[in-house]
């Protein structure tokens, strides 16, 4: 526990967590094997891969404009410095130097120009194509230089970008190769089984902390957690029940993390339906849900309760777990207030896998109480999709949200929960046109406390994000934001 | 020879102990069932006690991950799985019975056809006929669940039917019966039910457990009755996550499954031996 404790403080001083302070030697020629449930369907991110590939690919062997790192900032990567128009239309970005891909070319500005239209062209299957989507022209001026103009302002530019990969513009078919330019490269990649990175020895920074990176991929979670247990692999990127931990918790042979995931758990209601289209029913069913007892039966001691949509790994992060806080009597209080003393009957959508019919029953317990009847309607994944986020026909619906940064999905009155408050349209929009990182982040803030204020959705609680490894490899990401794990840091020792 | 005189004796007797036992396992099930109508230790959706708690005079198997009560669940199951054998043998038989007959009683190329297609539908299992129709029907809900396994069955019931029934229908007496002017209704109640319902209803019995066992699969995949439906095949699903720390959870389920399903089928084998004429000879 004093681990995780330590861990956790490190986490919210958002500091990188120096290794060297819980290993002192450790074996710079290590390989360290990471096992994964998230197999990769292909080596290309805009090739619709799955988030297995960001995990073993982003910032070890392709490395972006930008990094995202684990505490939740934008930091220049393969930028050396950029500037601004006063207009924020135009953005001059100005290359490092001698940084080299795994094929021996050099990184050029055309490399960069390659890259973000591999993102947005037409075939792309990349989900952040849209967020670029502001991008009008890229000029390569000289071999050092790019230069990006917008259609609007966009003060989210260096965060997306983080999202692209440079990719060496005469590199062919990555979608079963790589070149990149990161401090990897790949050296086998098994189908179905593993993916080997080893030490890209002419890398421009600084050199890992280890030789060999093998990620190795499970189906089931079980099996996983057996692995570990029988020292066939170092670390588990990410454990999907406290349960699970029983085995590792208190072992001294094992080291157990809790990071902030950005994954939340929401009751989303169709807003456009009534009796959803009113506000006090919305905050009658947020105050009549015991979310601290739901988080406890889910996930035991681990998980955070957010009260928003936004996870404190988010810049416009605030504490509002104190909004429409529990209470069943202002709850049946603000149910008869808005015209339903007697409550009222509505059907859950609810995915068939965990945690969510779990959820789903926990609701219909807690909101007979107010006398709100909830029928359990149990979905596919693929329904959904289909009958939720395509056609938009539902009352309410359980869903886990596992994007960063996604408060802006309320300020788009079409989603498919179709919450429209034109404060909070204008404040995200307002927000990515901002002047300043600062502005931003205040719009975004000043949103954020309006949805809660709205109870636009029911926030359940925020998945926590747990790395198990054994004790003698540290050094690596405990939040796992846009689902990376950097293995350039992990320092094993014999 | 001597052995076969030796081991007839202790056959018989093993086969009433069977029958016992399949009698008490499958009346404990039917006694819990019922008792669940007038009591049970807690309100099944009430949220009782704290997370995965173990076995404790107030509640006996413990708790599920919600703090709800494991036994009041696992009683719940008890009557919700003799519904479903029942509810399924029933569909399954009426339906099944019918086709058979009537299969029985068609001239050659109707007989043909519903033969060809029986023997297709019994070639996919149960379990994957009653996914079709559960997913082909908008909700899945206990009754569709029900009426899905009740289809599924009624192939293998309108077979064993149309074969039985075709045996009894070459015997001299039905040509007699058919001379002397009965008409085919009759012939079936008085004739055809009486001698082939033996065999069907050991085969029913049969099918209860195929039934109970396949109603399970579905809720274990999320295609049977909705939560909070206890079914044992749901219990058993939600404990999935906490086998290691609550093993209770999921065993429970299991012995509550497997007891049943074999209590029916030592019911179904005792009736047979005293049912059925030619073994009864032995």
């Amino acid at each position: 526990m004093t681990t995780k404790t330590l861990l956790l403080a490190a986490l919210l001083a958002g500091v990188a967590l120096p290794a060297s302070v819980l290993a002192q030697d450790f074996n710079p020629d290590a390989s360290i094997r990471i096992g994964s449930l998230y197999e990769p369907q292909n080596l290309d991110n805009t090739a619709g891969a799955g988030q297995g590939i960001n995990e073993a690919f982003n910032g070890n062997v392709y490395e972006a404009l930008f990094q995202l790192t684990d505490a939740g900032s934008v930091e220049p990567k393969l930028v050396e410095s950029y500037e601004a128009s006063e207009d924020g239309l135009t953005y001059t970005f100005t290359l490092k130097d001698g940084v080299t891909f795994h094929s021996g070319d050099p990184l050029t500005a055309a490399d960069v120009k390659y890259s973000i239209e591999r993102v947005t062209s037409e075939a792309s299957k990349s989900s952040r194509k849209r967020s670029l989507s502001t991008i009008t022209g890229i000029e390569t001026p000289d071999d050092k230089t790019v230069v990006i103009t917008l259609s609007a302002r966009s003060i989210s530019l260096p965060y997306n970008l983080s999202y692209v990969w440079i990719v060496n513009d005469a590199a062919t078919d990555i979608t079963a190769t790589e070149d990149g330019t990161g401090p990897y490269s790949l050296s086998e990649w098994r189908r179905g089984s593993a993916l080997a990175l080893e030490r890209n020895d002419s890398y421009w920074g600084e050199a890992p902390t280890n030789a060999e990176v093998v990620y190795t991929y499970f189906t089931d979670a079980t099996a996983l957690n057996n692995a570990l247990l029988t020292n066939a692999v170092d670390v588990i990127t990410s454990v999907q029940s406290p349960d699970s931990l029983a085995q590792f918790a208190g072992n001294p042979a094992f080291t157990v993390t809790e990071g902030a995931s950005t994954t939340k758990e929401l009751l989303a209601y169709n807003d456009r339906v009534a009796p959803f289209d009113n506000v006090k029913v919305r905050k009658a069913l947020a105050r009549a849900t015991d979310k601290a007892r739901l988080l406890n039966s889910i996930w035991g001691d681990y998980g955070t309760l957010i009260g928003s949509f936004v996870p404190p790994t988010d810049p416009w992060y605030v504490d509002l777990t104190g909004v429409d806080a529990y209470d069943v009597e202002s709850a049946k209080a603000l149910l008869a207030e808005a015209g339903y003393p007697d409550g009222f009957e509505f059907t859950l959508d609810t995915p068939d896998y965990d945690p969510h019919p779990i959820v789903a029953q926990f609701l219909q317990s807690e909101y007979a109480k107010i006398g709100v009847k909830v029928n359990i309607n149990i979905i596919t994944a693929n329904e959904w999709y289909t009958k939720i986020y395509q056609e938009k026909n539902f009352e309410a619906t359980l869903q886990e949200h596992v994007n960063h940064r996604d408060i802006v999905f309320y300020g788009n009155p079409d989603f498919y929960w179709g919450y429209n408050n034109p404060d909070v349209v204008k404040l995200v929009a307002d927000a990515e046109s901002a002047g300043s990182e600062a502005e931003q982040v205040e719009k975004l803030t000043e949103a954020n406390k309006i949805i809660a204020e709205d109870a636009a959705g029911n926030w359940l609680y925020l998945y926590p994000q747990i790395v198990v490894s054994a004790a003698n490899v540290t050094g690596y990401p405990i939040n796992g934001l846009n689902s990376q794990f950097f293995a350039y840091d992990i320092q094993k020792s014999e | 020879m001597s052995t076969t005189t030796m081991t007839a004796p202790a056959d018989k007797k093993s086969h009433s102990l069977a029958l016992k036992a399949g009698v008490v396992l499958v009346g404990v099930h039917i006694a819990i069932g019922l008792l669940t109508l007038v009591w049970l230790p807690y309100d099944p959706t009430a949220m009782a006690g704290g997370r995965l708690e173990g076995p404790s005079l107030l509640h006996w198997l413990g708790t599920d991950r919600l703090g709800r009560d494991l036994f009041t669940q696992m009683m719940i199951g008890s009557r919700i799985a003799l519904i479903v054998g029942v509810g399924a043998v029933t569909i399954g038989a009426v339906i099944g019975v019918t086709l058979g007959l009537l299969a029985a009683f068609a001239s050659k190329w109707l007989d043909d056809a519903l033969a060809a297609t029986l023997d297709i539908l019994i070639a996919f299992p149960t379990l994957l006929i009653a996914m079709l129709v559960v997913a082909a029907s908008d909700t899945a809900n206990l009754w569709s669940a029900i009426f899905a396994l009740g289809i599924a069955l009624s192939a293998i019931v309108a077979r064993l039917t149309r074969i039985l029934a075709k045996r009894v229908l070459v015997m001299d007496y039905i040509t007699a019966a058919r001379t002397s002017g009965s008409g085919w209704p009759k012939i079936v109640a008085i004739h055809i039910l009486p001698n082939i319902w033996p065999t069907l209803s050991v085969n029913f019995a049969l099918q209860f457990g195929l039934a109970v066992i396949a109603e399970a699969s579905l809720s274990y995949l999320g295609l049977g009755a909705p939560p909070p439906n206890a079914s044992w095949g749901r219990i058993l699903q939600e404990a999935q996550g906490t086998v290691y720390t609550a093993p209770l959870g999921a065993i429970a389920p299991g012995i509550a499954l497997v007891s049943l399903a074999i209590g029916v089928n030592l019911l179904a084998d005792g009736l047979r031996d005293t049912i059925d004429p030619t073994r009864r000879a032995r």
